[in-house]
């Protein structure tokens, strides 16, 4: 299955984290959220323009800026 | 010997509510992470005992990631950790996320209760959580509570005394996630449910096509509200008991003051037409009340009912996701929608709120931003007040140049000032309908915050001014300013008196105004002038305290040069 990051991901579908890219601060912040290496997510929606990208993680809603969104590297499952 | 509580959880889980619930203590909780900013303190009585509580900010890690994180770990460490009571804070509807912060205060030796908080909330999502399995899991007492209500708070408060460290065997890093994974299995049953028609909402709120258009209607209906139920307290309620109570009250009172003396100048003012005028009288019993009382208060109440109910219900997060991308043109990134709100309600803890974002250069710019145009809600009912009688035409004006402002100096600012904007990584609560009486408490406490810090400033600002006008001592002033204040912004003289005012307070300044019989346009100026100019005192101090003496004097240059700019572009290119 092609990675893609979280922004080309379609909304409404699954996908499980295989790689984030970018430094250890974003890594651990995301880790503490609940978003890690093998973690499934569903997209929820992508506002456009470069705004957020709107994620279902657990039972939890996370918004993440474009640039996060875009280090997040998705594979379909 | 317990020494202090602390209360820790992830944001938005309900800490100030409990910790309202334990000490008594006001403080304002909201459907959004990040509301506490500041550290709370109150007191529990155990027994015979007095113990400090405090009221941490949310933090998803012992290991900080943020300034506010960091404040709430630092102080964790201020006790040894035998003196201390931690209680950690859950929210039972997504209990996966928030045991990380658990884990991590059991395996740092921390003396852990467990609240697991919400759960009347996770029993109608059809989460079911056995506390008893959780418990034995955990190795550290778990009462399940429901603050809003109260419930299992007075269980909670007898299990203080029994906190103690564990020896738990526990993973670090990713592994600690697949130990949670397996707790939750063992603990959590989820019936299944179908769609609601609030998770529906709260989807298509977040959606670019659907999220704009109810944007748009939520924040058309809100002005339209503020407006409307301010105008009804003005017209059915303070207007009868100004014009029909207290008039003849006050006109016997002063029946046989001589009418050019200094007390009835002071007290009274002049009389207009030979008689009171609450409007342009301009004395410390009549005009000075019925500012604050009669244009002000109404709209401090219906704008704060309205604000309290979006920030409960939890739509200013999605607000913040729908606003994002603009908010990055401006050197922002969306979640500072909420301090610019709760700026238009008052611009002081809309500045606090500014914590919230994570770099210094992101606050200064929001603190600008909010300090020149967002006008507060006193500000903005005397502009309804006065501008309001030539049309809606007016008032919309005021609120388009503010925001031609707000853009095109957030742009300038996002270019000029070196750094970068960070990222938006925000949780997004689910809607909740707020009990009534939370609701009705938290404007209590709003209202009152507004009266005891208002009134007195209010008092002592029109009986200052109207001492210096009954000895004229404003004439050596306005004369020397008045070919500047005529010539640029086409304005009398005696305006100055109000903009000077507008130091001490804005409603105050807009007040003095009103006997000036301005014509529409002088208004429109005036009021635009008066809401971009200097801050009045309070934001100025709290500018100084946040960002530092710098940052103040940078605020204020900025604001000197855009007063002057608008000023004289309203005056001479657009009307």
């Amino acid at each position: 299955m092609k990675k893609i990051s979280l922004v080309q991901l379609k909304p409404k579908h699954k996908g499980r984290v295989a790689e984030i890219l970018g430094g250890a601060n974003l890594q651990s912040r995301l880790m503490n959220m609940g978003i890690y290496k093998g973690r499934e997510v569903t997209k929820v929606s992508y506002m456009g323009l470069k705004g957020p990208v709107v994620i279902k993680v657990g039972r939890g809603i996370l918004a993440l800026g474009h640039g996060i969104a875009s280090k997040v590297i998705i594979e379909g499952v | 010997m317990i020494k202090k509580i602390y209360l820790i959880g992830n944001p938005n889980v309900g800490k100030s509510v409990v910790f309202s619930r334990l000490t008594g203590v006001h403080v304002i909780s909201s459907n959004y992470p990040g509301t506490t900013v500041e550290i709370s303190k109150g007191y529990l009585r155990i027994g015979d005992e007095k113990i400090e509580v405090v009221d941490l900010p949310g933090t998803y890690s012992l290991k900080p990631t943020s300034a506010a994180e960091e404040a709430a770990v630092s102080l964790l460490q201020e006790y040894k950790k035998n003196e201390i009571a931690v209680i950690n804070i859950l929210d039972a509807t997504n209990l996966e996320r928030n045991l990380l912060l658990t884990l991590q205060l059991i395996a740092d030796g921390f003396p852990v209760i467990v609240c697991l908080n919400m759960c009347d909330e996770a029993g109608h999502k059809g989460v079911l959580i056995d506390t008893g399995k959780l418990e034995e899991l955990l190795g550290v007492p778990v009462i399940p509570t429901c603050a809003v209500t109260g419930a299992g708070i007075k269980m909670l408060i007898d299990k203080i005394k029994d906190a103690a460290p564990v020896a738990r065997e526990g993973f670090a890093g990713q592994e600690r996630w697949t130990e949670i994974g397996a707790i939750v299995e063992k603990v959590q049953h989820l019936s299944h449910r179908h769609h609601t028609l609030r998770e529906m909402l709260e989807d298509a709120s977040v959606r670019p096509f659907t999220g704009l258009l109810m944007a748009a209607a939520v924040v058309y209906a809100s002005f339209k509200a503020v407006r409307f139920v301010g105008e009804s307290i003005i017209n059915k309620i303070t207007d009868p008991i100004f014009i029909e109570l207290y008039q003849p009250v006050l006109e016997k009172i002063t029946a046989n003051l001589p009418e050019k003396g200094f007390w009835f100048h002071l007290l009274i003012g002049d009389l207009i037409g030979g008689k009171i005028d609450f409007k342009q009288s301009l004395g410390v019993l009549t005009t000075a009340p019925y500012i604050e009382f009669g244009m002000v208060l109404p709209y401090v109440i219906s704008f704060y009912f309205i604000l309290s109910l979006l920030e409960d219900i939890g739509y200013l997060p999605r607000l913040a996701i729908l606003l994002d991308s603009i908010f990055h043109r401006l050197g922002l990134h969306g979640f500072a929608v909420i301090p610019v709100l709760l700026g238009f309600g008052c611009n002081v803890p809309g500045i606090l709120a500014t914590r919230a974002l994570e770099s210094k250069r992101e606050r200064f710019i929001a603190a600008t931003l909010i300090s020149i145009g967002v006008p507060c809600i006193p500000l903005q009912a005397m502009i309804f007040g006065l501008l309001g009688r030539f049309g809606g035409f007016y008032v919309t004006g005021v609120y388009l140049v503010l925001f031609s402002i707000v853009l095109i100096l957030g742009i300038i600012l996002n270019r000029a000032l070196t750094g970068y904007s960070p990222e938006f990584l925000l949780e997004i609560p689910s809607y909740r309908f707020p009990p009534v009486l939370t609701l009705l408490k938290k404007l209590y406490f709003r209202v009152k915050g507004f009266i005891v810090e208002a009134i007195p400033i209010v008092l002592l600002g029109v009986l200052f001014v109207n001492v210096l006008i009954y000895f004229r001592l404003f004439d050596a002033v306005t004369s020397v300013t008045a070919p500047l204040i005529h010539n640029l912004f086409g304005l009398p003289k005696e305006s100055v008196v109000a903009l000077v005012i507008g130091f001490i307070r804005k409603d105050v300044a807009v007040g003095m105004l009103m006997p000036l019989g301005l014509s529409a346009k002088q208004l429109f100026i005036s009021s635009t002038l008066l809401a971009i100019s200097f801050p009045c005192i309070a934001t100025f101090v709290i500018i100084w305290k946040e960002l530092g003496f710098k940052a103040l004097v940078k605020a204020t240059l900025i604001m000197g040069i855009i007063s002057v700019i608008v000023g004289v572009l309203l005056n001479f290119a657009i009307l």
